[in-house]
């Protein structure tokens, strides 16, 4: 096996049984996914969608959407923000969820955590955003549950506004974060633990020199499962949003249900996906330095 | 399905004149046995199952549907599916640019009987007509206009409402970039579909941010929103405030203010590549009559029918008739074709007061 | 710390489980417009028998959910080991192609779907709907099993192989069970992905042929009941008690963890 920190021009291309590996997902990938883009790619270069019998040219304007349309800056912003947000706090939230998960439950009462955990998931995504209306409305749950506790506060309303967009987002995206944090910690060897115990780590020390460490790569997977689709999200903005639920899916969203811009939605989207290559490109690449011997 | 006549007695037949007429009822039946498919919203009317039930039991017509959540969609699938429609809802707006298109077929009206009922000014509204050539078959109108909380908004007459500090944060707009461009024109006193100046309607609309509390794109959540309390005055459509009145007793009223209001017309159509053109045309003659639209109605509450007569014969305290009055219609300024590139303009801006909103 | 632990763990459910529980709760109040006062009814599920258009799009939905479920985990699985045993050139490259499929927006990728589906004659309809799905379903398997491939140790395929395993039975006796954590994690993930999952499903579906995310999403334009949570109430049931039978027939905590 070639040693990791070789430099890029020496290693080897993949062997015959790593590329029958690969095969099977990146050619399904490539039909239903790599080459609908590829259109779509071509569709962002044209003035207009390109049916009926209007002529369509090339033109790069769509990709100055950012000069041309400044408002569109604020609004990446928002998006980007939502997906900071939203990864930190399940993180924050998720991370001790699953060190609790692996370390202080045992045999089947966590096989059947783990299953109360994934189970919201398998409820439809729209009614559960509508329900968290029911609960964070003026006059809903969470509202008449603190009046009832705390006579004489009025949180007023949660609802319509960002924080509300967060804690929806946090709760679709929460399972992700805990099972990939899970996966990680469950898959650390005991034994260091115990020799960490044994060496005398007091529990802070344990966290974040063996632990935390040890769990990075569930908490990077995490990070990408979560923070790439939040910038595209458009339902919780819209549902939970009200007025301020303005970000770059909804934008994206409105260039294909209002105007038949598919071009400009389309530029927008592959903006947002080379913003998003990029940084995990150069998180690999400081990835890559750190792990070198 | 086929005849019961065996197949000597069918060859007795053949000499005498009987077959001829067998054959003729044989054809009809094998004819009535058709499928055919409508693209439309989905619970607009044609797919009311009672509905379905009675045209198949009327023609032996079998009615499928496949529905479209935006315009732009309606206009894809068109584009995508060649064939496999037969029948296709089309807002008035954007008809003429579809048949311009040869997505859709000319309709010889004489080839639908309740056609004659239609309000003339409707049936051959410029939107669907090219000199003495219709396109579509017009079936609903309605308006975009205000809509307001009963009893505690009085005498709201004009769209400045929305800007009116006494209802900060109480007010709810339609998320549809044509609609509200289309109020900035007319508070502004422009053409809807043609203003000339975009900078006052965008004035007009920022000035309303302080009121606003939430753009809605759907009735449903409208309903649950306004029912919740949410807001007391928005932008709505009047055909679902007929709807929120009857069905769940909603406190809402709709008002066409002194600026006027916004109208569309929605059309039925055939697509050009449509394999049951005959029978989408017997479909859609059925959707105009009264028999199918007094009683869609009095159920499920609709918009207002292109139908005069058949809207004559709503009983007079009917929501859709109180609301949908026809002088209204003279007031009214239709939604109609808008080119891509001002279309764009509109959306452009539209996401741009979204924006301004949210920040 | 353990009691520190589980509490964290109550509260997390807790918040997870806070608009399921109104989502159920729901399902039983008799105003078709989500109103309060609770007024206990049980209309909603009455409905269900007989709206044969939620029970096929509910049908056709947990089908594809089952069909995409086996296929991203098995052929995720393949390049989840690929990817993460071996350097070689263009590994960076193929796993940055690993987020397109999650970082555009799935209208962006519906749409595409559908005209190059429509072009290359592939069409609409439940296999191209299974097509679409698993494609999107794989990237989250390779992600899940990634970090539990990060931690295994390399030799021991290697220990079992010097003595004397073949390589395939090497993989079927000690890497599989050792990754059964992080798969078995990636299916559920697959399945909800899939259940859940409605852009994609809306463009591909034919006329007729529609899965219960699409009726809903569909439904929320003209006007969705609680019927919706009655069928979400059955569904989450069914899949409790499947969960929990499973979890009892199988050891699932020794399934899923080493202690």
């Amino acid at each position: 096996m070639p040693p990791d920190g070789q430099t890029r021009s020496r290693l080897p291309p993949p062997s015959l049984a790593t590329a029958g590996l690969l095969a099977p997902a990146y050619l399904w990938m490539t039909i239903a996914v790599f080459l609908p883009l590829a259109a779509m790619l071509y569709f962002s270069l044209l003035t207009r969608a390109p049916f009926g019998n209007r002529p369509a040219a090339f033109t790069l304007e769509n990709y100055l959407a950012f000069v041309r349309r400044p408002y569109l800056l604020r609004v990446a912003w928002t998006s980007i923000s939502l997906g900071l947000w939203t990864t930190g706090l399940c993180a924050l939230l998720g991370w001790p969820a699953a060190l609790a998960l692996a370390r202080t439950v045992g045999g089947r009462a966590r096989g059947a955590l783990f299953l109360l955990i994934v189970l919201p998931f398998w409820t439809n995504g729209l009614v559960r955003i509508f329900s968290w209306t029911m609960v964070l409305s003026e006059g809903g749950l969470l509202d008449q549950a603190v009046r009832l506790a705390f006579p004489g506060l009025r949180p007023g309303e949660i609802l319509y506004s960002y924080p509300a967009i967060v804690i929806g987002l946090v709760h679709a995206y929460l399972p992700y974060m805990v099972l990939t944090s899970y996966v990680s910690i469950a898959s650390i060897n005991p034994a260091i633990i115990e020799a960490a115990q044994s060496l005398g780590a007091r529990v802070p020390v344990l966290f974040a020199t063996v632990l935390l460490p040890l769990s990075l790569p569930g908490l990077l997977s995490g990070a990408v499962l979560i923070f790439v689709p939040v910038l595209g999200s458009f339902m919780e903005p819209r549902i939970l949003g009200g007025r301020v639920g303005v970000t770059m899916g909804t934008v994206i969203e409105d260039q294909f249900t209002q105007a038949f811009n598919w071009p400009l939605g389309a530029a927008l989207s592959f903006t947002m996906l080379a913003l998003v290559l990029a940084m995990f490109a150069l998180l690999a690449a400081a990835m890559r330095l750190r792990t070198a011997p | 399905m086929t005849g019961t006549v065996s197949r000597r007695g069918f060859n007795l037949c053949l000499g005498s004149g009987l077959t001829s007429a067998l054959a003729a009822g044989y054809s009809r039946r094998a004819h009535a046995a058709e499928t055919i498919t409508v693209l439309n919203w989905q619970g607009y009317g044609t797919d009311e199952p009672w509905a379905l039930k009675l045209f198949a039991e009327q023609t032996g017509i079998t009615v499928r549907h496949d529905y479209f959540n935006s315009e732009p969609e309606m206009q894809t699938k068109l584009r995508t599916n060649p064939g496999a429609y037969d029948v296709v809802l089309i807002n008035s707006a954007r008809t003429r640019s579809i048949a311009e298109e040869g997505l859709i077929d000319p309709i010889a009206l004489d080839a639908v009987p309740n056609a004659k009922d239609l309000v003339p000014s409707l049936r051959d509204h410029a939107n669907l007509t090219q000199g003495a050539t219709h396109f579509g078959v017009s079936w609903l109108w309605g308006m975009n206009s205000l809509a307001v909380r009963q009893g505690k908004v009085i005498g709201a007459d004009s769209f400045a409402v929305l800007s009116d500090p006494a209802w900060r944060n109480r007010a709810a707009l339609f998320d549809d970039a044509v609609t509200e461009i289309g109020v900035g024109a007319l508070l502004t006193g422009q053409d809807i579909n043609a203003p000339k100046d975009l900078n006052a309607i965008a004035a007009s609309l920022k000035a309303m941010k302080p009121n606003v509390k939430l753009v809605w794109s759907s009735e449903s959540e409208f309903d649950k929103a306004f029912a919740a309390g949410a807001f007391d005055v928005a932008i709505y459509w009047s055909g679902a405030s007929a709807r929120a009145q009857t069905r769940y007793h909603l406190p809402i009223e709709f008002i066409v203010p002194k600026e006027g209001a916004i109208g569309w017309l929605d059309t039925l159509c055939i697509p050009a590549a449509a394999k049951h053109k005959a029978a989408g045309l017997t479909f859609i003659n059925f959707l105009i009559g009264p028999q199918f639209y007094l009683q869609w109605a009095e159920s499920a509450g609709a918009a207002a029918s292109a139908n005069g007569a058949a809207m004559a014969q709503l009983p007079a305290d009917n929501a859709i008739r109180t609301i949908h009055k026809p002088e209204y219609l003279d007031k009214l300024q239709f939604m109609s074709m808008l080119p891509d590139d001002r279309r764009q303009a509109f959306v452009d801006l539209w996401s741009e007061v979204k924006a301004f909103y949210a920040t | 710390m353990t009691a520190l632990g589980r509490i964290w763990l109550a509260l997390l459910l807790g918040f997870l489980y806070l608009p399921v529980i109104v989502l159920v709760v729901m399902a039983f109040n008799a105003s078709p417009l989500y109103a309060l006062p609770f007024v206990f009814s049980l209309r909603w599920f009455a409905a269900l028998p007989t709206d044969e258009a939620i029970l096929a799009a509910t049908r056709n939905s947990v089908l594809i959910a089952v069909v995409t479920c086996v296929l991203a985990t098995s052929i995720g699985t393949l390049a989840a080991l690929a990817l993460s045993r071996n350097t070689f050139r263009g590994r960076t490259v193929l796993q940055l192609l690993l987020l397109p499929p999650i970082a555009i927006p799935w209208l962006i990728i519906g749409t595409a779907m559908l005209v190059f589906f429509y072009w290359s004659g592939i069409g609409r309809g439940l296999h191209s709907m299974i097509i679409g799905h698993v494609a999107l379903a794989i990237p989250y398997v390779v992600l899940v099993i990634g970090p539990g491939l990060h931690s295994l140790p390399e030799n021991v395929e290697d220990a079992a192989k010097s003595l004397g395993s073949t390589p395939l039975h090497a993989f079927f006796a000690v890497t599989l069970p050792l990754l059964a954590p992080s798969v078995a994690a990636a299916a559920l993930f697959a399945f909800a992905v899939s259940l859940d999952q409605f852009v994609i499903s809306y463009f591909l579906s034919e006329p007729g042929v529609t899965t219960l995310p699409v009726q809903i999403y569909g439904a929320i334009r003209s006007g969705f009941t609680p019927e919706i949570n009655a069928i979400s109430t059955v569904l989450l049931g069914a899949s409790l008690l499947l969960l929990l039978l499973f979890a009892r027939l199988a050891d699932f905590g020794g399934f899923i963890g080493r202690r």
